[in-house]
């Protein structure tokens, strides 16, 4: 059981000056084995915040990051799943599927995740999973100022992931969960 | 070679009686949680067919409810995801199947530890003769109940003739796991009790007894979840958080209070204690140990349906038991508890306890404690409705966080006695001083009645507007203020001892002949004395003493037999005494004149005082009225009245007794009325003294005031004798040599007075 936390687009301090509470209280260090952070946190203080609840962090940089240093992409492998890792502001029309599927398709993994819409998402597409994990503060995005924080939690268990949203809605934590399979990968044994 | 079953047990058990199957936890759980049968005397046979039942039942289950790999098993519907997810802080069920399963695997390592050792004895063959080898049992002795020995013995003999000699010569417990472990006993396979092949179903039947509690009343699944048709409308697990705080209670009143006072409700920590049935606080080896009582403790109600309980989960001794051992944990960590200032300090030191306790001394405290928690479940009707009414007090304490609201109702709980009866004890001082301060009496008749009288007394005070000691003057000033108060606070007192008023009114229209109306206000102005006056106590003396220093030596008899007869019921001779004399010192010549007005002052605070004590009327607006005769000042007072028509009926009363002068009797009017606000002031004094704490406070400042007005007296008079010996003639000398000498003496009693005043 291996935990994977996706979660982005924080805008601390321009939007939001915190997660809320309640999801402090749920991240707490040590139960989480990797974070996949699609950007815009947006300083280090939030780095080193989320480096402290998971020692393997990966960030992608997002159009409003204050460390240039980031990558565009990221790709990672868990368990028997590849993972890709994106902001998304670069994918347009932001939030479409298609453009989306194309970025899969072209870093090859089997799940995508990627930010910057602020609205919690989650498709099941030609085999493979992209997520949007939303915004974990609830900061308003580019489009809407109408967001719920919300973070995304993967559960990766051999060819079977489970990916839990939370979300914050009217001051509770909801918890949603959905169910993958990776179908077995066909490998051209060599 | 088999020894009496019971001489053996007797002999070797300790204090505890032994279990069965203490060495095999899993046998053992599965036998307290109701998987297993537990009479006493049932057989291995017996208890392998009801596994072989068990098993039968599981696979079944299994099998409708398994679709796939992922399936839910159990049959769980759709599980609650605020709580199901990984990240979420509430411990999960699961964490309950986990030391059963960790039992059952312990337990089957231990067998084949064990078949290693007696290979032969394990081994498969049926019927086969085979000799015992050497000396195996030494290091095997264990003393175990032995009332199932003879039960053994028959199943070997049965089973295993041709062995039954080398049988004999193992140990109880190998013996007995050989025969829990014999594929060709009852049942066969199926009924190997301790079988690697169907830990599952083993597992399974356990975790569903202890979740759903084998119709006892302890179910752990009602820990999670709202179970419908519970009695009370709490969840289950709050209502057994707020059993251990009522059990707390009792034990520990002090260590309970001071997490009331932080504010930390059980539930915080309770929550995941009691979920997890304490899986999280202690290591695996200690949590089997708290289990293993736990688990012992059977779990069947053991009070009448009709038999009042406090809580639910208090009612079967596992129940008990767990709020026991939960409390226990608490005094284990008391003085880091106590230690604590905030409730997120004393929260995290309850969430992190500490990682070796001495389980021993847990578990006998727990065990204690759960007797007592037994016999304190049950309520006695009296107490049951003492509890309801003062719920709102206790249940504070054991209200929930969110905002789902508890119907106080269906918590009944008695919390410390003692706090409870505190709550009552103040509740009803409260109640008693409201009393005091809040009765009305007929207002209207009573501001008709003062009107009155201090219109006429207002009369008599003309001549003497002449005679104003400048000095007190500004004093009184200063005390001027709105009379309706003081009239309000007057009715207060009024109201309360309304019975005694003819009686006064009477004595006071004795020989007076005064308008009735006159009598009127005398008699209301009387009830309010006498109200004052009825008090059992003998302090009143601090008002009277005022006018002491006014005084006229000769008014003093007639005074007195005129003030007894008017308005003193009661018992209090000093006050008497002390009022007379301050009204003999009313008597005054001019330059007690001046006295009277800080003597009026002094009355008038003191009224107003007492005023205050009772409501929030003004300090000032007593004072201003008494003191408004002897000035010029027109005062729109009605004590003022009421003080005058006092003073003139003293005079009337006192002109047929004394030889004064025109200007003696005037002052005789202001005397009474002085007297008749002093017995108001007194009376006032007495009324709130009766069990009021207030009252102490009042008489203190009552204490303080008249020595400041002695003091100012002792000025005024240096200052009129001076004044005064010029202009008077020799009769006014005399009276003013004597109203010298007595107010001298008359001070030294205000001061006396004020001293002991101040002591109270």
């Amino acid at each position: 059981m291996v935990l994977v936390l996706a979660i982005g687009d924080l805008h601390i301090p321009h939007r939001a000056p915190d997660l809320p509470a309640k999801f402090k209280s749920m991240l707490v260090p040590g139960k989480i084995q990797h974070i996949l952070c699609t950007g815009n946190l947006c300083i280090k203080e939030v780095h080193d915040y989320l480096k402290s609840l998971s020692p393997d962090l990966h960030i992608t940089r997002g159009e409003y990051d204050e460390d240039v240093r980031y990558p565009e992409n990221k790709t990672l492998s868990i368990g028997q799943f590849k993972l890709g890792l994106c902001h998304g502001h670069q994918i347009v029309p932001w939030g479409d599927l298609d453009s989306l599927a194309m970025l899969q398709r072209q870093l090859d993994i089997d799940i995508l995740v990627t930010g910057h819409t602020h609205q919690f998402k989650a498709y099941k597409h030609e085999g493979g999973v992209i997520i949007n994990p939303g915004s974990a503060t609830g900061a308003y995005s580019s489009m809407t100022y109408d967001v719920n924080p919300s973070f995304v939690l993967m559960d990766i268990d051999g060819l079977r992931v489970v990916v839990y949203v939370y979300e914050l809605i009217d001051g509770e934590v909801k918890v949603d969960k959905i169910d993958f399979k990776k179908t077995a990968t066909t490998q051209s044994a060599h | 070679m088999n020894s009496s079953p019971v001489d053996a047990s007797a002999s070797d058990a300790s204090s505890m009686p032994q279990k069965r199957f203490s060495n095999l936890r899993s046998v053992r759980w599965r036998i307290d949680l109701g998987v297993l049968p537990s009479s006493p005397p049932a057989s291995i046979d017996d208890i392998r067919r009801v596994t072989a039942d068990t098993r039968r039942r599981y696979a079944n289950l299994r099998r409708r409810l398994l679709i796939d790999h992922h399936s839910p098993k159990y049959g769980k519907a759709s599980p609650d995801l605020t709580v199901d997810n990984p990240l979420s802080q509430n411990p999960g069920m699961h964490e309950l199947l986990a030391p059963l399963v960790y039992v059952l695997h312990f337990d089957l390592d231990h067998l084949t530890q064990v078949q290693k050792l007696y290979e032969d004895f394990f081994s498969d063959e049926f019927d086969k003769i085979s000799f015992p080898e050497g000396d195996l049992l030494s290091s095997h002795r264990i003393r175990r109940v032995k009332n199932w020995e003879s039960g053994i013995e028959i199943e070997n003999n049965l089973h295993k003739i041709t062995n039954d000699h080398s049988r004999d010569e193992l140990d109880p417990d190998t013996r007995e796991m050989l025969l829990l472990s014999d594929s060709y006993g009852a049942e066969g396979e199926l009924g190997v009790i301790l079988s690697e092949r169907f830990m599952e179903h083993d597992a399974y039947f356990m975790f569903e007894n202890l979740m759903f509690g084998d119709q006892g009343v302890v179910s752990m699944a009602s820990f999670f979840s709202p179970v419908a048709g519970s009695n009370s409308n709490l969840p289950p697990v709050i209502e057994a958080s707020s059993a251990l705080y009522y059990l707390l209670s009792i034990v520990d009143s002090s260590l309970h209070s001071h997490l009331v006072e932080l504010e930390v409700e059980p539930q915080y920590f309770a929550l995941r204690w009691l979920r997890v049935l304490f899986g999280r606080e202690f290591c695996l080896d200690d949590l089997l140990v708290i289990w293993d009582e736990l688990f012992y403790s059977s779990n069947s109600r053991y009070l009448d349906n009709d038999v009042e309980f406090n809580f639910e989960v208090l009612c079967s001794p596992r129940g008990a038991f767990i709020a026991a051992l939960a409390v226990s944990m608490l005094l284990y960590v008391r003085s880091l508890l106590l230690a604590t200032e905030t409730a997120t300090t004393c929260l995290q030191r309850l969430l992190s306890f500490p990682q070796n306790p001495d389980m021993k001394k847990l578990i006998e405290q727990a065990k204690s404690l759960q007797v007592l928690a037994l016999e304190s479940n049950i309520l006695s009707s009296s107490c049951q409705t003492y509890s309801n009414k003062n719920q709102l007090t206790i249940c504070r304490g054991y209200s929930l966080p969110s905002a789902s609201a508890l119907p106080k109702t269906s918590l009944n709980v008695i919390a410390d006695r003692y706090w409870e009866e505190q709550w009552r004890v103040l509740h009803k001082d409260e109640e008693l001083r409201k009393q005091s301060n809040g009765h009305l009496s007929s207002s209207g008749i009573m501001k008709k009645i003062l009107t009155k009288r201090l219109s006429f007394s207002r009369t008599n005070s003309e001549p003497f507007e002449g005679n104003n000691a400048h000095a007190l003057s500004s004093v009184r000033r200063r005390l001027f203020d709105d009379s309706s108060e003081v009239i309000e606070a007057a009715k207060d007192h009024v109201k309360s001892e309304c019975n005694e008023s003819p009686v006064i009114s009477n004595n006071l229209n004795v020989g007076k002949g005064f308008p009735e109306e006159l009598a009127d206000q005398r008699t209301s102005n009387c009830m309010v004395e006498e109200t004052f006056l009825s008090g059992h106590n003998a302090l009143v003396v601090s008002t009277p003493t005022s006018p002491h220093d006014i005084g006229n030596d000769h008014e003093n008899e007639s005074e007195k037999s005129s003030i007894t007869s008017n308005s003193f019921l009661g018992d209090n001779d000093e006050e008497t005494i002390s009022m007379e004399e301050s009204c003999s010192q009313n008597k005054q010549d001019e330059e007690s004149t001046n006295m009277e007005e800080p003597c009026c002052q002094n009355l008038d605070k003191q009224l107003a005082q007492v005023a205050e004590a009772t409501s929030s009327g003004d300090v000032d607006s007593i004072p201003e009225q008494i003191a408004a005769p002897k000035d010029q000042k027109p005062f729109a007072g009605k004590f003022q009245w009421l003080w005058r028509f006092g003073r003139g009926s003293k005079e009337e009363n006192q002109e047929s007794k004394r030889s004064q002068n025109a200007g003696h009797i005037q002052k005789d009017g202001f005397d009474i009325s002085q007297c008749d606000g002093t017995y108001a002031s007194c009376g006032i004094n007495k009324r709130i003294e009766v069990g009021d704490k207030k009252v102490m406070d009042t008489i203190r400042n009552l204490g303080q005031s008249m020595l400041e007005h002695i003091q100012v007296i002792e000025t005024v008079f240096q200052q009129d004798k001076s004044k005064f010996d010029p202009l008077d003639n020799l009769s006014n000398n005399i009276l003013g040599g004597k109203g010298q000498g007595t107010a001298i003496a008359a001070l030294k009693e205000l001061r006396k007075i004020s001293s002991l005043l101040r002591e109270m």
